[in-house]
């Protein structure tokens, strides 16, 4: 969660649970595939509306499927990851787009392919200076 | 309905829990900061 915070991050998770189950699984130790200690948000969709706004609903079990939203400080959505059921996501990964939208933001520059915090940006007036170093 | 990248995220109010309370929080609440908003389908799976 600091790591977030360090990049004036929020994060906020969301199931179509009640806010009852949400408790409960706070409560449940990790062992015991709980979540105690988790320092976020976690709301509950029991209407399916927002879900369904956000078109991770789905339909036939009720259920969200495992999307990511990295939204901006103005409320604009920045990128979006959409993963089917039986996959995960990785922190990671979205640490890396928190930094590379923030890298854009404030020095203009666009982040290539693998791009991470440390990693040499393009900069648009000058393109052809980062393929000359980095291409291969 | 869908969200698309360059365009408002829609808003939403959702009651919920806070570091062990039942609190209402709202997209709102975060203007000004970034925000990682993420689904996942059930309580007591892998998120």
């Amino acid at each position: 969660m600091s790591e977030f915070e360090q990049r004036n991050s929020g994060v906020v998770a969301i199931s179509t649970d009640s806010k009852f189950s949400h408790k409960a699984w706070l409560q449940t130790p990790r062992k015991k595939g709980g979540i105690e200690g988790c320092q976020y948000p976690l709301l509950a969709d029991f209407t399916k509306k927002v879900s369904a706004d956000y078109g991770v609903l789905q339909e036939a079990s009720g259920v969200a499927v495992r999307g990511l939203f990295l939204i901006n400080p103005e409320g604009v959505v920045e990128a979006i990851q959409v993963n089917n059921l039986p996959i995960g996501r990785n922190v990671d990964e979205a640490l890396r787009l928190l930094d590379a939208f923030q890298e854009h933001q404030k020095n203009g520059v666009v982040c290539p392919i693998g791009w991470a915090k440390g990693k040499e940006a393009i900069k648009p007036s000058d393109a052809a200076a980062w393929f000359e170093k980095h291409a291969k | 309905m869908s969200v698309r990248v360059g365009e408002k995220a829609p808003e939403l109010t959702l009651d919920g829990v806070v570091k062990g309370d039942f609190k209402s929080v709202s997209l709102k609440d975060y203007r000004g900061k970034w925000l990682v908003l993420f689904f996942y389908p059930l309580d007591f799976t892998f998120v």
